[in-house]
């Protein structure tokens, strides 16, 4: 008990609870700007969410999720539109899953050459492969009564060769391996994101959340998918997109800043690797 | 400093009585309740809306919120958050009608297009179940200041570092709106575009990001230590100057309204009782 | 137990940082007076100020050499709460210093006391107290959010001063005022050492108000201290240009006055005061 009392006081500093207003702010209004003024079919509203979690460990990057939603969803200036504040459940995970990455040091900084570059490139093209085949082929997508449309299988085979592109392409230009894991932890960030949200999806609202994502779902629907269904097909498509794409701006968020600041944070140590001898961390309670 | 004689009398008077603009109790009906009460009701809203299947749930939270919001005063101002809801609801309206699966009972063919009335009725429950809980939510932003809600949850044991996240969040989105405003404009004035196609919008996306995330991220040393310096992380509670009148009737209903909903929906979920 | 802030021999480097910001800065504040600290920009006066407020390296790492102490005690052995109460900080930046979490000045004023629990008629006293000693309780109704640089300014003072500290640390607190409202700080903060016996350092660009107010001043270059004394002879001493740091306009005047070959008179000073 007292173990786990001390867990979560590590989480939240001082420098924590000032940095989750903030993070909820930036996922608000880069939420807003994204989905209601660029009309973009993605969220990029989990930026701050993720940073939380990486920086100060998983119950942070949950509450900050958690937070964020409802404050949107109840906040007057912003015209939520009421369609988020039940996705803090989604929100929630994505923030506790940025956590256990922050602790696994999926986030921190591999400068590599050679050899060290094309394994982790090479993975990470396998791994966008599997996941593209599996949606491929993903039951949920066919219909004994409807075909599906032709166009959304070259879709995929689409987007997961833009997307293995990208990836390996940022490895090697940043000569950095972390891009593998951070593809990696984003990819799975978004299929557990899908899965979770897609009940909530169906049950709440009927399939569609009246942003630029319900094309998709509608797209689905007249393959002949029923709403849950639909609704995870969406999800698994948009999803893992998305929150790759999210946790790769995290990514360079974080190159840019400097370790003496990133080292203050609880979970900084696991970014910077090893901090300097003889020199006193701020204490728990700071 | 002048009138030193004078001001020492005033301090006496002022000095144990907090000033009316910070006691700020509401009196006008409805706004005069508890803000844990407003919290449950819109708790309850959201609750009985999504989760009682049928037109029932919806249709009484419905009429309930329109009623209080009457009673508030508020009514009138719950309007841009109904028309907030105009785009779910035209997706909602749509997809559903025209995509209902398995649904054969046609409202008429029109070339590709088979609206069916099993469709229609699912998508106009679902716009019933979104707009009942966007205008609770609504009138409860209208009806509830966040400081007072956070105060009385404060008492209640929330500590002091849950209420300055929340408060401090709901502080910093009008600040970050007003740089992302500033951003996105000096962006279309350099030719950024916020209505052409897929590629354009996207690389909009990319300029607008740095500058908010970076200058809302500069704040966080200085605010971490300007905390610190006023004493935050004191131990013990907190003294919280504000006080909101409570009553036993509130307290009552605040359990027999929450025990009530969640019963209720998970009688309906479990279809022992069919609501139309 | 011996009064007093004393900074002695006192090195800083930043966390991460390769380089020393401070050393062997050493400077004794005493109740009552005030001390103005000047330099260049990067010249480490912000150090000092995080420094003698022992918020480094309690808050913010890095590694102390030497020893800081207020009244006896060493900073470090203070706690955070406990520095606030001794030590007040006040930065340039009058928005970051606002919690964002009060709804008028009198709240945002509170903010300090409460979160020390102390009971709430003394809490009130002491807003009164603050407001009133900086002279902005016409405010007190006001959302601190929609306040102009200055009023945010003297707000975030009456803030600090609310946990009734024995020092004051100010960190150019009136770059963003105009020249009445940094007269009206001036003055202020000279009339809260003489009333409370608050010691107050004072990081300034503006010569013009250590001129006024301060008995010492310590000029810093690249981390260390290269004139402190009295504040008369400091200003006056011809090295303070190549220092990077501009005399006030009183001496300034006398210069341009006596390279002119013109007579030169102490009531002369005084008129431009």
């Amino acid at each position: 008990m007292d173990l786990l009392k001390r867990w979560v006081a590590r989480q939240f500093t001082t420098r924590v609870i000032v940095m989750m207003p903030i993070a909820i702010a930036i996922n608000i209004v880069l939420g807003y700007t994204v989905q209601s003024v660029l009309k973009l079919p993605i969220y990029v509203d989990s930026i701050g969410t993720i940073l939380v979690g990486v920086l100060a460990g998983p119950l942070a990057g949950a509450l900050t999720g958690i937070l964020s939603n409802l404050i949107w969803q109840y906040a007057p200036g912003i015209g939520s539109g009421s369609s988020i504040g039940p996705f803090a459940v989604t929100a929630g995970v994505i923030g506790f899953l940025a956590g256990i990455w922050g602790y696994l040091g999926v986030f921190r900084s591999r400068p590599a050459s050679g050899l060290g570059l094309i394994v982790p490139a090479g993975i990470a093209v396998a791994v966008i492969g599997v996941l593209a085949a599996r949606m491929y082929t993903i039951p949920n997508y066919s219909d004994p009564n409807n075909g599906y449309p032709g166009w959304v299988y070259g879709a995929i085979v689409v987007i997961g060769i833009v997307a293995a592109v990208a990836v390996a392409g940022f490895i090697f230009v940043r000569r950095d391996a972390a891009g593998a894991w951070v593809a990696v932890a984003g990819a799975v960030t978004g299929i557990v994101a899908a899965v979770i949200s897609a009940p909530i999806v169906a049950y709440v609202y009927e399939g569609v959340t009246g942003s630029g994502t319900d094309l998709i779902v509608a797209v689905f629907r007249r393959g002949g998918a029923d709403v849950y269904n639909a609704s995870l097909g969406q999800g698994l498509f948009s999803d893992p997109i998305d929150k790759t794409i999210t946790s790769f701006v995290v990514f360079l968020i974080l190159g840019r800043i400097s370790v003496r600041v990133l080292a203050r944070f609880p979970l900084g140590e696991r970014l910077v690797g090893r901090v300097a001898d003889g020199e006193s961390q701020p204490p728990d309670a700071g | 400093m002048t009138n030193t004689t004078a001001m020492a009398e005033a301090s006496q008077a002022e000095s144990s009585v907090l000033p009316d603009f910070v006691r700020r109790i509401p009196v006008r009906p409805y706004l005069a309740l508890h803000p844990v009460t407003k919290a449950t009701l819109a708790m309850v809203g959201a609750i009985v809306a999504f989760g009682v299947r049928g037109w029932t749930g919806p249709a009484v939270v419905f009429v309930a919120v329109v009623v209080s919001g009457a009673v508030a005063g508020v009514l009138r101002r719950t309007l841009p958050f109904a028309l907030a809801t105009i785009p779910l609801v035209a997706s909602i309206l749509v997809v559903n009608t025209f995509l209902y699966p398995n649904a054969k009972d046609a409202i008429v063919t029109v070339g590709p297009l088979t609206p069916t009335w099993t469709g229609a009725t699912a998508a106009l429950q679902a716009t019933l179940r979104v707009v009942a809980f966007g205008l609770s939510a609504a009138v409860f932003a209208l009806t509830t200041p966040i400081d007072d809600l956070l105060v009385e949850l404060e008492r209640r044991g929330l500590g002091r570092r849950g209420a300055f996240v929340v408060g401090s969040a709901l502080g910093s989105v009008p600040r970050t709106v007003e740089r992302a405003r500033e951003v996105t404009d000096a962006q279309r004035a350099r030719g950024m575009d916020t209505e052409g196609g897929l590629p354009r919008r996207f690389r909009g996306l990319v300029p607008l990001v740095g500058p908010v995330v970076f200058g809302a991220l500069a704040e966080v040393e200085e605010r971490t230590m300007a905390l610190e310096a006023r004493g935050f992380t004191a131990p013990g509670r907190r003294t919280l100057l504000r006080k909101l009148p409570d009553s036993r009737p509130q307290r009552l209903a605040r359990w027999a309204l929450l025990v009530g909903s969640i019963c209720l929906v998970a009688v309906s979920l479990a279809g022992a009782v069919k609501l139309p | 137990m011996t009064a007093g802030l004393v900074v002695e021999g006192a090195s800083y480097r930043y966390a991460g940082a390769a380089e020393r910001s401070l050393r062997n800065v050493s400077l004794e504040l005493a109740p009552g007076r005030v001390i103005g600290v000047a330099g260049a920009n990067e010249s480490g006066k912000s150090t000092l100020c995080l420094l003698a407020a022992g918020l480094a390296p309690a808050v913010i790492g890095g590694r102390l050499e030497g020893s800081v102490r207020i009244d006896g005690v060493e900073t470090t052995a203070i706690p955070p709460h406990g520095l606030a109460q001794q030590c007040g900080l006040l930065f340039q930046n009058a928005a970051t210093q606002l919690s964002n979490t009060a709804a008028t000045v009198f709240e945002e004023v509170a903010f300090g006391p409460c979160n020390l629990g102390l009971p709430v008629p003394e809490v009130i006293e002491r807003v009164w107290w603050a407001l009133r000693a900086v002279g902005v309780e016409e405010i007190a109704p006001r959302d601190p959010a929609r306040l102009s640089g200055g009023q945010g300014q003297l707000v975030a003072l009456a803030s600090v001063l609310a946990l009734r500290p024995r020092y004051l640390i100010l960190d150019e607190p009136t770059s963003e005022l105009d020249p009445a409202g940094t007269r009206l700080v001036a003055e202020t903060l000279a009339r809260i050492a003489r009333e409370t016996g608050a010691g107050i350092l004072l990081v300034e660009h503006k010569m013009d108000v250590l001129a006024r107010i301060a008995d010492e001043v310590v000029v810093l270059a690249e981390g260390s201290v290269t004139l402190s004394g009295p504040a008369a002879a400091v200003l006056a001493d011809p090295r303070l240009a190549e220092l990077g740091v501009e005399p006030p306009a009183g001496v300034r005047l006398e210069r341009a006055v006596r390279e002119a070959g013109l007579e030169w008179s102490t009531a002369l000073a005084e008129a431009i005061e």
